[in-house]
């Protein structure tokens, strides 16, 4: 009798557990159909919206709008560690915020997990275009399909350089990034111990603005199918090119992004440039501040005789699935991103290089810099940013790509193998990643 | 001893013991209920859930509506999370590699551990708690502070002990390509060793002192006592840990993960968790659920396969 009473006991709680596993995936069987442009109301009464971000200091610029606007409270919440897992989970229990801080390279993965809601039926959106730099338009919208985001920061691309070092082994400053390589060659035959930059293999989001800037299209769509080119003649062109740095041991392999490790070698002179992008400019200063007056900023090296410039970073404000009010959610992301208070205030507090030019045109940004000897540096941002291809396109699964490429750079930074394979590599982990989540894919155009 | 032997055994898995009484039941049998509650709640809510959660996602396969950006949804997959797992070149290099740390990092940390938990029973040794606090220690370190502050001793541009080799004229490379997966073995070993230890101290502790009396009598050594007597004693202490450390191996991620962002030679797929995160971070969350799903039997048939291979040994 016991043994049977306990028996039905232990029947009811693998019930229980069923259950609540049933209930817990029964929300991802069907497709939903909320994929429709949303409706554009204005509630009737006061709002709260919820916000994720990863900004420092964003705290501070929704504080000044919430003094401004009583009736739509914002709430944010800093999500910097593990920001796409956070986001990705809440999607998955229908719990994600109106508004969330989402990288551009991040947006299609995003989008094809129906993560966002369509605003375009908001006129302040639309309107909203003419307000941008127009490749971050045209990536938050989908080439025109909708408005997923509106833009907040970008990334253009320029070259950090070590005045005084260049000075002292009488370099000069490379157009091109063949002079760029010569200059590597007399610096470090002058002094073994010199470098002229370093290579991150772990950091596919670098790699990828170079690719950018060579106009390698790696991804597009067309005929109900995604074109993957991840490996193509621009890549490779880009690839052999720091193989051969590699190869001739012109560049360092061991250093990793703003890593305490990069900023020891900086510091002990070991290193005469940088290829970077707008927000570095705050890392070098508050880091290295001993090489104060010692860096200039310069444009990128080109891969011919015109101006080219590649994006590394830079985020937007997505309009989240499940956002109960549309309407508030446009009215704030359209003043945090456009408006001249807020965008000083985010420029001064975490650093943000505006996606808009009311941002790049703020009068702060026109100042000359005292770290990097006075130089206008912002002069040089705006520049690059208008030398930035706008019709570059993300994949869908681009953390997986950029994953494999990681550690397939990183093989042929240990000398097994070269960047060369390291794009096919990638560009067959891009159509198989596409393949295990059902997006139709194929390879070349 | 063969009788004292089995007890310990028995004292080991005692679990069995325990739910056969259960079911065996008598009047206290509603006492036991209401004091296993407490247990099986949040065994069932923070374990069986998620484990059965889990298992069903590995057998879903996501679809899509089609377009561009097309509606996703899952569905029945049957095996085919499993098959892609079975393909999948970089999951099997990934146990390979931690089985080759297994292998190696393991005997290695249990054969310290047991010399000593030896060393701190002997009579001889002087300031005992001392020992036995400073060797533990470790364990209270969490693993992901152990990795970061093992890293900073690794890293050529910042660490005092490069610098110290390099004065010696020695180039020690602790982040290179063969030596990375043992930089990583040594801060486990450095973590768990005092666990383990302790573990084997106290089944030592539990050893009749009569024992060791009878053995000096008939005129054995220090070490004949400790090879001969301790060892075999506390031989389920050591299946134990072995087990524990196995289990552990498989496991493997904080440390791997913490070197990997100063060291460009562990890949993203260095372990079977880091592979099982990384597929799960790019939104494959179904064929995550399957790797995970394949991690734990892996890990099931090696820890119960030792048991059964040594209990057998032992002849039990």
């Amino acid at each position: 009798m016991r043994n049977t009473a306990s028996r039905v006991r232990l029947a009811a709680v693998a019930a229980a557990a069923g259950i609540a596993v049933l209930a817990g995936c029964s929300s991802s069987d069907k497709p939903d159909s909320s994929s429709a442009a949303a409706s554009c109301e204005p509630a009737k009464g006061k709002v709260t919206l919820q916000y994720w971000n990863t900004v420092p200091g964003m705290d501070q610029v929704v504080a000044l709008w919430n003094k401004k606007n009583p009736d739509i409270q914002v709430q944010t919440k800093n999500i910097s560690n593990d920001q796409y897992g956070t986001i990705s989970n809440a999607l998955k229990a229908g719990k994600a915020p109106d508004l969330a801080q989402v990288g551009y390279d991040e947006l299609p993965n995003l989008r094809t997990q129906n993560a966002f809601v369509d605003a375009s039926a908001c006129k302040e959106a639309t309107a909203a275009k003419s307000k941008f730099v127009p490749w971050t338009w045209s990536q938050t919208s989908f080439a025109g399909t909708g408005v997923f985001a509106l833009p907040q920061d970008t990334g253009p691309m320029a070259l950090y350089v070590r005045s005084d070092l260049f000075k002292q082994h009488g370099l000069a400053i490379p157009k091109t990034w063949d002079e760029y390589a010569a200059e590597a060659k007399k610096l470090h035959a002058a002094d073994p111990k010199l470098t002229m930059t370093f290579f991150d293999p772990n950091n596919a989001e670098w790699f990828n603005g170079l690719l950018w800037q060579n106009s390698a299209e790696m991804y597009s769509y067309s005929g109900g199918k995604w074109h993957v080119t991840v490996d193509s003649a621009q890549s490779r062109q880009v690839a052999d090119y720091w193989q051969k740095m590699i190869d001739d041991k012109l560049v360092r392999t061991d250093l990793a992004n703003g890593s305490t490790q990069m900023y020891a070698a900086y510091q002990q002179n070991q290193i005469a440039s940088y290829v970077g992008a707008a927000w570095g400019y705050s890392m070098f200063r508050d880091n290295l501040p001993k090489q104060s007056g010692k860096w200039a900023i310069v444009p990128m090296p080109t891969w011919g005789t015109s101006a080219a410039s590649g994006d590394w970073g830079g985020s937007t404000v997505a309009f989240m699935k499940g956002s109960k009010h549309l309407y508030e959610s446009v009215k704030f992301n359209t003043w945090l991103n456009t408006d001249p208070e807020a965008l000083a205030l985010e420029n001064k507090l975490g650093g943000l290089y505006s996606a808009s030019p009311v941002g790049t045109g703020l009068p702060q940004l026109a100042q000359g810099v005292p770290y990097y000897a006075g130089q206008k540096i912002f002069d040089v941002f705006a520049e690059s940013s208008k030398n930035i291809d706008t019709s570059f396109t993300w994949g869908p699964t681009q953390k997986t790509v950029n994953l494999s490429l990681q550690d397939a750079m990183a093989k042929a930074a240990a000398g097994k193998g070269t960047l060369a394979d390291a794009l096919k590599t990638a560009q067959s982990t891009a159509l198989s990643s596409m393949k295990d989540l059902a997006i139709p894919a194929q390879a070349g155009k | 001893m063969t009788d004292t032997d089995a007890r310990v055994i028995r004292g080991v898995a005692a679990s069995k013991g325990a739910r056969r009484r259960l079911n065996g039941g008598g009047p206290r049998a509603g006492v036991i209920t209401a004091f296993l509650t407490p247990f099986f709640l949040p065994f069932v809510l923070f374990y069986l859930v998620p484990v059965g959660y889990a298992i069903w996602q590995s057998f879903r396969v996501v679809r899509r509506t089609g377009g561009q950006y097309g509606t996703s949804y899952t569905t029945f997959g049957g095996f085919e999370q499993y098959g892609h797992v079975f393909e999948n070149t970089e999951f099997w290099s990934s146990i390979g590699r931690i089985g080759l740390f297994g292998i190696v990092q393991v005997p290695v940390m249990l054969f310290v551990a047991l010399i000593m938990a030896l060393l701190l029973d002997t009579p001889l040794l002087k300031l005992k708690s001392f020992f036995r606090i400073a060797v533990f220690m470790p364990y209270a370190v969490p693993g992901v502070i152990a990795a970061i502050m093992w890293s900073y001793l690794y890293s050529p541009q910042l660490s005092p002990v490069v610098d110290l080799l390099q004065g010696l004229g020695l180039h020690p490379d602790f982040l290179g390509p063969g030596a990375v997966l043992w930089s990583a073995a040594n801060i486990s070993t450095w973590l768990w060793t005092g666990y383990n230890m302790l573990i084997m101290y106290s089944a030592l502790q539990s050893v009749p002192q009569e024992l060791y009396e009878a053995a000096k009598l008939d005129g054995a050594s220090n070490w004949a006592i400790a090879w001969r007597i301790k060892v075999p004693m506390i031989a389920p202490s050591i299946v134990l840990t072995t087990v524990f450390s196995i289990i552990g191996t498989l496991q493997l991620y904080a440390e791997p993960a913490v070197l990997r962002q100063i060291s460009s030679n562990i890949s993203s797929t260095y372990t079977p968790n880091m592979l099982a995160y990384a597929v799960a971070s790019g939104n494959n969350y179904q064929q995550a659920a399957a790797i995970s799903v394949v991690i734990a039997l892996i890990t099931f048939v090696l820890s119960f396969g030792f048991m059964r291979l040594t209990s057998k040994r032992a002849g039990l």
